[in-house]
């Protein structure tokens, strides 16, 4: 490891030597950005080993590598890379949507419907419940909350209840692809992150236009937003339909150069979801459930080489989602940070434990079934952006808290979910 | 939206009937080629739908770059040091002659083009007119490979074509490279004396040496092979790619010829048989992203283009079988003698449409289309005529069976890494 760093760190110095002889054609490339990737991806690769050397998830050291890097810590890989990175992390979304969606299979849900359902019931309303509670309980300590009336005060508490509430389907799976997990905890987590990302959506949307019109800013009326939340997730899952059709097709008829067409795939989804306004997660976690349960064809072939794709993908997400990890924002804030990340954990725990002892689950989903749901990652970060942006002045302010919570969640979360399923015996390679 | 849906139908529309001419092309002819994938990102791009507009093109460069350099590194590492020991001279002697006779023709014909025909100055002739030259000599051992998969045994030609296509392909970059070092672009920091274009090529080959260096180092002894170690051995090789690239972009260099050298140390090291497996088994994607990207970018605009690009075609067409007659006539042992070497080289690959796409990265300003259109109808249409050309030129010539007297050494070792 320490020859790799070494060579890491040589390759910096060297880059800082041709730096005089720099004359690079800016306007057509960005070979800075393209440096300063080949780095993060080296980086994360020998990061994530040492995290594995300690036991620790491998995705773990990918998002060190990122926040060592990032603009946080070194600023090697400064924000304006990030930026120029952006369709990097919108192509691994997508892939990382699919092969999630063609993941979850229709007789794991049938098989788990009871207790996936209650795990989702109980563990939206308690972290809703005791996130709203804290927030308010700890209103003076949380600077958007501050200078609010009380109406104003519960739905912006609601919002930040909401999107702390986001499971990660991308830690999730990240773990499951590399521990090679299939037990009843995996296949539990799973079904339960997968379809509460659906019910997040919904929730959000309701919350976000409830705190908008209490602040006074521009908003529609219920039917309005209640028709605009249908027409995104319907959207969505016609969306999801049509390009797990076009899947199918060509699973049928071509099957050739699946990793390509998949890539085009996602390319092609990501530049019509904004115009056609609908969720590009969404739409392609339903069209690889699709593929693999609905369709006329087997999806092997296509998971097959998702999965041997899955590990570059992976690393790309993590490293640029630990890059963009603000922790000065956490340092500002890390006691009531802190305060709420356990309590959110505590509402998981003692909510998902009882869901399962309801539903009469296996002993070690009961024990541990709580671990696979602390993880936060993109989608919560997202939901927090559009916070921030839509709602100037509280978002912003929310904005730091939200994150510092999501980072705290995002390092402790695979941690806590690689320790469940080692305990729950269910890692094949650890 | 209903702009946005029309797109997508167009797109899928335009795959469909592409899909379907080229399959049959396949079924029938052998081809061997990605047409329809051009076609996919012609389609998508911002000269048709515009789903992916120059911008979002523009935010593809780093699986761009990967593409070049992967194909760059692949080449790099077919030569490895023992294998090249053990080649008979004879074949060392018809492929650097077809190579070295192509190159000089083609490159005699478009000098004249650009300068005498089109009034280009000198400089600006001679870096059209090399890139050019380069991108005729590539040829791809393809259609060879896919004929050997379907019929053994096969003629003793079949070890000197592929062994040919990989020295045109090494002419090829080598002199790109070279190209874009002798004539370089940009404009370095005042604190610096800028450097002499026999400096720029030292800067350039000590760019791809100590990234190799690095690498060699970074990647270890150990052995990548099972599936986990693989995927892992994929992310380090993208990064040490990538890296590469960005040093080779930074001073306006060429990334293949760096990456070509980076895959020659790494082959050359010892433990990396699982590099060049890995890279062996990602080429034919890497292969098709790169077609995509290339339609995507791709702007027929100018009117020379209907001038140039079919001139250009007939200008290889004729260097190929010129090459081809003055090595398999002229420098072949009396067994491998034939005029029509020529014939069974006319495949290009992917290296050709990565040297045209690297050629509006670094010289946009210097009819960029023009290179990308003649190079993409030039690989199109060759890519279609290939498989056919090598299977009439290898049905002609003796079996497998007089390899022996030809070739008691490794020729084939070279290309099977």
């Amino acid at each position: 490891m320490i020859r790799r760093l070494v060579v890491l760190v040589l390759l910096v110095g060297g880059a800082v030597l041709l730096e005089p002889l720099r004359a690079p054609t800016e306007g057509v490339i960005a070979p800075r950005s393209l440096f300063l990737f080949g780095i993060l991806l080296l980086t994360a690769d020998t990061f994530g080993a040492i995290a594995h050397d300690l036991r620790l998830p491998r995705l773990v050291g990918y998002l060190v590598a990122g926040l060592a890097l990032g603009p946080s810590v070194s600023e090697i890989v400064p924000a304006g890379v990030l930026e120029d990175l952006g369709m990097m992390k919108r192509l691994a979304v997508g892939l990382i949507g699919l092969l999630a969606g063609a993941e979850l299979r229709i007789a794991d849900l049938r098989q788990r419907h009871r207790l996936i359902l209650l795990v989702l019931i109980f563990q939206t309303a308690a972290v809703l419940l005791v996130l709203l509670g804290a927030s308010l309980l700890l209103r003076d300590w949380l600077p958007f909350l501050k200078a609010l009336s009380n109406d104003q005060m519960f739905f912006v508490a609601l919002l930040f209840a909401v999107i702390l509430t986001v499971n990660s389907p991308m830690v999730t799976l990240a773990l499951l692809t590399e521990t090679r997990a299939a037990g009843p905890l995996a296949r539990t987590t799973l079904g339960v992150v997968l379809v509460a990302d659906v019910i997040i959506i919904l929730l959000f949307t309701g919350a976000f236009s409830l705190a908008q019109a209490s602040l006074g800013g521009a908003t529609a009326g219920a039917p309005e937003i209640l028709l605009r939340l249908l027409r995104e997730v319907l959207g969505s899952i016609l969306a999801g339909g049509i390009i797990g059709g076009v899947l199918t097709l060509y699973l049928r008829f071509v099957k050739r150069e699946l990793v390509v067409f998949a890539v085009v795939v996602v390319f092609a989804t990501a530049a019509a979801a904004p115009a056609l306004h609908f969720e590009f997660l969404l739409s392609m976690l339903v069209a690889g459930f699709l593929v693999e349960n609905v369709a006329p064809v087997r999806a092997e072939p296509l998971v097959d080489v998702l999965h041997q794709a899955a590990l570059p993908v992976f690393v790309v997400f993590f490293a640029m989602a630990g890059a963009e990890l603000h922790i000065q924002e956490f340092a500002a804030v890390w006691p009531v940070v802190l305060l709420i990340a356990f309590a959110r954990m505590a509402a998981i725990y003692g909510s998902t434990t009882y869901a399962g002892r309801l539903a009469r689950a296996e002993p070690d989903v009961i024990r541990y079934g709580w671990t696979g749901l602390v993880s936060q990652a993109g989608v919560a970060l997202g939901l927090a952006t559009i916070v921030a942006d839509r709602l100037p002045g509280v978002g912003l302010a929310m904005q730091a808290v939200t994150i510092g919570v999501i980072a705290f969640n995002e390092s402790v979360g695979p941690i806590l979910f690689r320790h469940g399923l080692l305990r729950a015996g269910e890692v094949t390679t650890p | 939206m209903q702009t946005t849906l029309a797109a997508l139908a167009v797109i899928t529309v335009g795959y469909i009937l592409a899909y379907l001419v080229f399959d049959r092309l396949r079924d029938r002819f052998g081809y061997v080629g990605g047409a329809e994938y051009v076609i996919i990102g012609f389609l998508l791009g911002p000269r048709m739908t515009g789903l992916l507009g120059a911008a979002e093109v523009q935010d593809l460069t780093p699986i761009v770059s990967l593409a070049l350099g992967w194909l760059g590194m692949l080449l790099g590492t077919y030569f490895r040091l023992p294998a090249l020991a053990r080649i008979d001279t004879s074949h060392l002697r018809i492929a650097f002659t077809e190579a070295l006779a192509t190159f000089g023709f083609a490159l005699a014909a478009l000098l004249a083009l650009f300068h005498y025909v089109l009034g280009y100055a000198w400089p600006e002739a001679i870096v059209q007119a090399v890139t050019l030259a380069a991108v005729a000599t590539l040829s791809s051992a393809a259609a060879v490979d896919a004929l050997t998969r379907r019929h053994r045994p096969v003629s003793p030609l079949v070890p000197v074509l592929q062994f040919t296509a990989r020295i045109d392909a090494l002419i090829a970059v080598a002199a790109f490279g070279l190209l874009l070092a002798i004539f370089h672009q940009g404009q370095v920091s005042l604190t610096v004396r800028p450097p002499t274009a026999t400096e720029w090529a030292v800067i350039n080959l000590a760019v791809g040496v100590s990234s190799g260096v690095l690498f060699h180092l970074f990647l270890g002894p150990g052995r990548h092979s099972d599936e986990g170690q693989g995927s892992r051995l994929f992310v380090a090789l993208a990064g040490a790619i990538v890296v590469a690239s960005g040093a080779s972009y930074y001073l306006n260099l060429s990334p293949i010829y760096t990456n070509l050298v980076l895959g020659f140390i790494l082959a050359n090291s010892g433990a990396h048989r699982d590099v060049t497996r890995l890279l062996l088994n990602t080429e034919r994607p890497v292969y098709l992203a790169l077609l995509i990207f290339a339609g995507a970018a791709w702007s027929p605009s100018s009117p020379e283009l209907l001038f140039v690009a079919p001139l250009f075609v007939l200008i290889r067409l004729a260097a190929r079988f010129a090459g081809g007659w003055v090595a398999g006539a002229l420098s072949a042992p009396p067994v491998l003698r034939t005029p029509w070497l020529g014939r069974a080289l006319l495949a290009q690959g992917g290296i050709a449409v990565a040297l045209a796409v690297n050629y509006t990265q670094v010289r946009p300003d210097l009819n960029g289309d023009l290179i990308l259109t003649a190079t993409l109808v030039s690989v199109l249409l060759f890519d279609i005529v290939a498989s056919r050309e090598v299977s009439q030129l290898v049905s002609t010539t003796p079996e497998d069976g007089d390899l022996s007297r030809v070739n008691e050494g490794g020729g084939r070792e070279l290309l099977t890494p």
